[in-house]
């Protein structure tokens, strides 16, 4: 029958994956279970710099039910250094140093996490502490060096620079400087990082169940650092409760459940909890700049110079990407025609950093927001007008940012940002701010223009599979946190073959049934393995089409493929579908269902683009900030589900509303971490984030066949810049400056204080 | 280890604990049930939350042998007859969930709330969820599921009294 209905594709569509989840049915790591599995609880570092002289494990070793006391120097294995870390890794465990609060330096299994615990408080470690260096600048002089055999605390020290660079900043008419820091954040997901692990002597195969984003890495990593061929170690993620860049690294744990796994032959299981977060999970954001734009008389940005560093923690991984992305996002959606831009990643005696959602995109864009507003505040013009003016516009597409790889190419961001000024009715809005602060009540307005860069390297795969009553497979190594791609890319595929979205099976994140993938991070899933469901279709369709020929006792060449149906050319009245294709073969006996793998490569990026919009009011005497509206104008490109694009950057808002009101991870000036739970490290809940408008101005990306864009860290980015602006807004009379995210309530009674605005 | 007796979803369960065990461990390590999870073990992000008695516990921050004797609802014990609760569906049809992980703590404090307060403001359904933490949605498709599921209050009613129990 022909399958006239309308295309899943477009449509919001509630997910497949949430029936099972709903119930209470999902299999996340935690919930695993091996039979005679061995669990692991750390010792970790509760210094932040030092010496280890001595490490004690006796008592401990003698609780019933403890099966192993995993130190370095017993097991020397462990003192190689984590893989992806280059050019300065920590060793699996800290043996003879320790560089960070929670550092890995002993490893127990036991029969229960009970058990567990109870030995890990038993151990005793003796050290010889060592100052500690918190400060990125300061660590840059190398007066103290944190890894004395590295020879520097400076990680990597880049420029970028475009036209006349810093040079032309001597043309500027007028110039504005500031200095604009960023605190330290952290991902947070509701899931705790977690692995575990089972290795099979007879057949050498290691079966790893991990709540990462990238399996293939994964693999990859665990067999380089084991020695193992890669077929024999199978990473699977099954659920994972959130992922937001910080599940997609190398750590010592994941080198630790492997190694002991193997070694042992036992099955190890380690579920991290809410401490080991805050302690072993990297981090984010923390980055100070010293910032100075240059204006033409008539308000045009001319040039503009940035010299940051990074706070990275004790070691390199994923920091560095932070650092060299902020540099792409510093000139945003704005006409920047002289940029120099340097950067320094400096390492310091914290929790190294890693991407957490954004990464390096909030960095950037906050800069060039924050100076936006400076330079109208300072040089007394409107900000909006200065935003919309220097805004790139559609006829300047394609526009090459100065920053390689970097080409703006599609949409409208001068309309979009009308648009949002609009919805929010400016002048209505100055009006009631005025006249509410007669009354001692403060409005405050805050809008910002943000593009997202988005995949624009490597491939993604997806495998199709013909199943028994024309039921379809589709496997993918990408991996999924909560985006809900089993709902989109089933939607895709029911689209390609013409079928009901219930005929297709959709199943993520297992090396063990496509060959190769790259992984979820960086908004790139909807765009590469979305466009590898087209790719791959078409494969598929023309291997199946041979199956048809038999049916049809036709040429394969004669047999074609439409709306469902496969039938000899111009002979639509006799067809067959999926249903009776795998009918025949099933009658066949062949040994295996029919399949076809394809990937999607692409090197461009995509560049999404948002004009957010917030108004908030400030409580004067409390320093309390209650959001009354949020307002995004949003070009996702082409949207596959609405209702997950939309989550996605809701969601993104929100958490970015968290990262720039509430969350900061604080430090001791000893490196200790004040932080480390949700009493202490608040996210936003439920009664203080709004109700949040989400406008679609949807302009397909030229750079890839289906016009995808990237949503995932769309809401994220202008969160921070935003909400520091419309803080300042509320208090323009009085000249607040804000120079720190997050804008904390209690950072900002302080300001208020000082100015002496509250009573 | 002390013997005690649990009634959850409905089945009784007799079982020999260790003091110290958290009801959450329980009833998933020795339960199976483990669509109860664990997001803290603080007391903050309320995922572990189950009925005991009909009345919101965190799980983990309540021991096994403190609940001797107790009815206990988990999320699995939301559906009857393969049916959905309301709470259920509208988190479903609104996309109140993205990664899970906090849903089932999410679905058993609104399905408390809602048979407290039937026909709630979206304000007060807020305030209601302000004691368990999300960290992908952005709390609005949970605030709308909510709402929705408020407009279906008898089906919510009868979920409820199925789990009363007592
Ligand atoms: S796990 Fe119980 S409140 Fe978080
Ligand atoms: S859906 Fe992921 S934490 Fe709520």
């Amino acid at each position: 029958m022909p399958n006239t209905s309308t295309p899943f594709t477009g449509r919001p569509i509630p997910r497949m994956e949430d029936p099972h989840l709903i119930q209470g049915q999902g299999t996340y790591v935690s919930d695993i279970h091996f039979d005679h599995q061995w669990v692991m609880a750390l010792v970790r570092s509760s210094h932040a710099h030092a010496l280890i002289k001595d490490i004690r494990c006796g008592t401990a070793a003698k609780i019933p039910g403890v099966h192993a006391i995993v130190t370095a120097s017993e097991y020397p294995d462990l003192k190689r250094r984590l893989p992806g870390m280059e050019p300065m890794a920590p060793p699996i465990l800290a043996y003879d140093r320790v560089h960070y609060v929670g550092q890995p330096i002993v490893a127990i299994l036991a029969d229960s996490r009970y058990i567990a615990e109870d030995a890990a408080d038993l151990v005793e470690i003796d050290y010889e502490p060592l100052p500690a260096i918190t400060n990125a600048e300061i660590a840059a002089r190398d007066e103290n060096l944190l890894h004395p055999e590295f020879g520097t605390n400076v990680l990597e020290h880049f420029e970028k620079q475009s036209g006349d660079g810093v040079q032309a900043l001597r043309t500027a008419h007028h110039v504005v400087n500031a200095t604009l820091r960023m605190g330290r954040v952290s991902a947070q997901p509701m899931e705790p990082r977690a692995l575990a692990a089972q290795y099979d002597p007879s057949s050498g195969e290691l079966l790893v169940y991990h709540a990462t984003q990238s399996v293939h890495r994964a693999q990859e990593r665990i067999a380089n650092l084991w020695g193992m061929d890669p077929e024999k170690v199978r990473v699977v993620a099954p659920e994972v409760g959130g992922g937001f860049g910080v599940k997609n690294g190398s750590y010592p744990e994941e080198a630790l459940v492997t190694y002991l796994a193997k070694t042992l032959a036992q099955p190890v299981k380690w579920s991290g909890d809410r401490f080991e977060e805050f302690f072993g999970t990297y981090q984010e954001r923390e980055q100070v700049h010293h910032v100075t734009l240059g204006f033409s008389q008539e308000g045009m940005i001319v040039a503009l110079h940035d010299t940051y560093y990074q706070d990275n923690g004790a070691f390199a991984g994923g920091g560095m990407l932070v650092s060299q992305n902020t540099a792409r996002n510093i000139p945003g959606p704005y006409r920047i025609p002289n940029l120099y831009i340097e950067g320094y990643t400096v390492m310091t005696n914290k929790v190294p950093q890693a991407p957490y959602r954004g990464a390096g995109r909030p960095q950037g864009h906050y800069i060039i927001e924050r100076m936006l507003d400076r330079a109208a505040d300072q040089l007394g013009w409107d900000r909006l007008e200065l935003k919309m003016k220097n805004l790139v516009a559609p006829k300047d597409f394609p526009y090459a940012t100065g920053i390689e790889g970097v080409t703006l190419d599609s949409g409208n961001y001068p309309r979009v940002f009308q648009d949002l000024l609009e919805e929010l009715d400016i002048d209505a809005f100055r009006m009631r701010q005025s006249e509410a602060r007669q009354q001692g009540i403060r409005l405050g307005l805050g809008v910002s223009n943000s593009v997202e860069i988005s995949a624009g390297f490597g491939f993604e795969g997806v495998r199709f599979q013909l199943n028994p009553s024309g039921q379809i497979l589709l496997t993918t190594g990408a991996t999924n946190q909560g985006q809900g791609h089993r709902t989109a890319l089933a939607q895709l595929a029911a689209d390609a073959l013409s079928i009901p979205m219930e005929q297709v099976t959709v199943i993520e994140g297992d090396t063990g049934r496509i060959a190769r993938s790259i992984g979820t991070f960086g908004s790139r899933t909807i765009i590469m393995a979305g466009n590898a469901v087209r790719v791959a279709a078409q494969g598929f369709i023309d291997k199946t089409r041979a199956i048809a020929a038999d049916l049809l006792e036709a040429h394969v060449d004669d047999v074609v493929f439409d709306n469902g149906q496969f039938f000899v050319k111009g002979v639509p009245s006799v067809s067959h579908d999926w249903k009776a294709l795998a009918d025949a073969w099933q009658s066949q006996s062949h040994p295996e269902w029919p399949t076809h793998e394809d990937y999607f490569s692409s090197s461009s990026a995509t560049y999404g683009f948002g004009s957010h919009g917030v108004i908030i009011a400030v409580n004067p005497s409390t320093a309390a900030v209650r959001i009354e509206r949020y307002v995004i104008l949003h070009d996702s490109g082409r949207v596959v589900n609405p209702l997950l694009a939309n989550g996605q950057v809701i969601g993104g808002a929100v958490q970015g509303l968290g990262s720039a009101l509430y969350e900061e991870m604080l430090f001791g000036p000893d490196g200790e971490p004040l932080t480390t739970s949700f009493l202490d490290y608040r996210l936003p809940g439920a009664n203080e984030m709004p109700d949040i408008e989400v406008y679609h101005r949807d302009y397909p990306a030229p750079s890839n066949p289906e016009g995808y864009k990237g949503v995932g860290e769309a809401g994220i980015i202008p969160s921070q810049a935003i909400m520091l602006s419309a803080v300042e807004d509320a208090f323009r009379d009085v000249g607040l400056r804000l120079d720190y995210a997050p804008i904390t309530p209690g950072r900002l009674f302080k300001s208020l204080q000082e100015r002496g605005e509250n009573a | 280890m002390v013997a005690i007796n649990l009634t959850v979803n409905g089945t009784p369960h007799h079982l020999d604990v260790e003091p110290r065990w958290l009801l959450a461990d329980v009833l998933r390590e020795n339960l199976g049930l483990t669509g109860t999870h664990l997001g803290c073990e603080q007391g903050v992000c309320g995922a572990c939350t189950v009925l005991l008695d009909a009345r919101p516990v965190r799980s983990c921050l309540t021991l096994a042998v403190m609940a001797d004797g107790a009815e206990i609802v988990t999320v699995e014990g939301l559906a009857q007859n393969g049916q959905l609760s309301a709470v259920q569906n509208a988190f479903w049809q609104e996309h109140a969930l993205q990664c899970g992980f906090c849903t089932p703590g999410f679905l058993i404090t609104a399905t408390h709330f809602l048979s407290q307060n039937p026909h709630p403001t979206r304000a007060q359904i807020r305030e209601a969820l302000s004691g368990n933490l999300c960290r992908c949605t952005g709390y609005q498709n949970i605030v709308n599921a909510v709402e929705r599921a408020s407009a279906a209050p008898v089906q919510v009613a009868k979920a409820i009294a199925s789990e009363d129990g007592n």
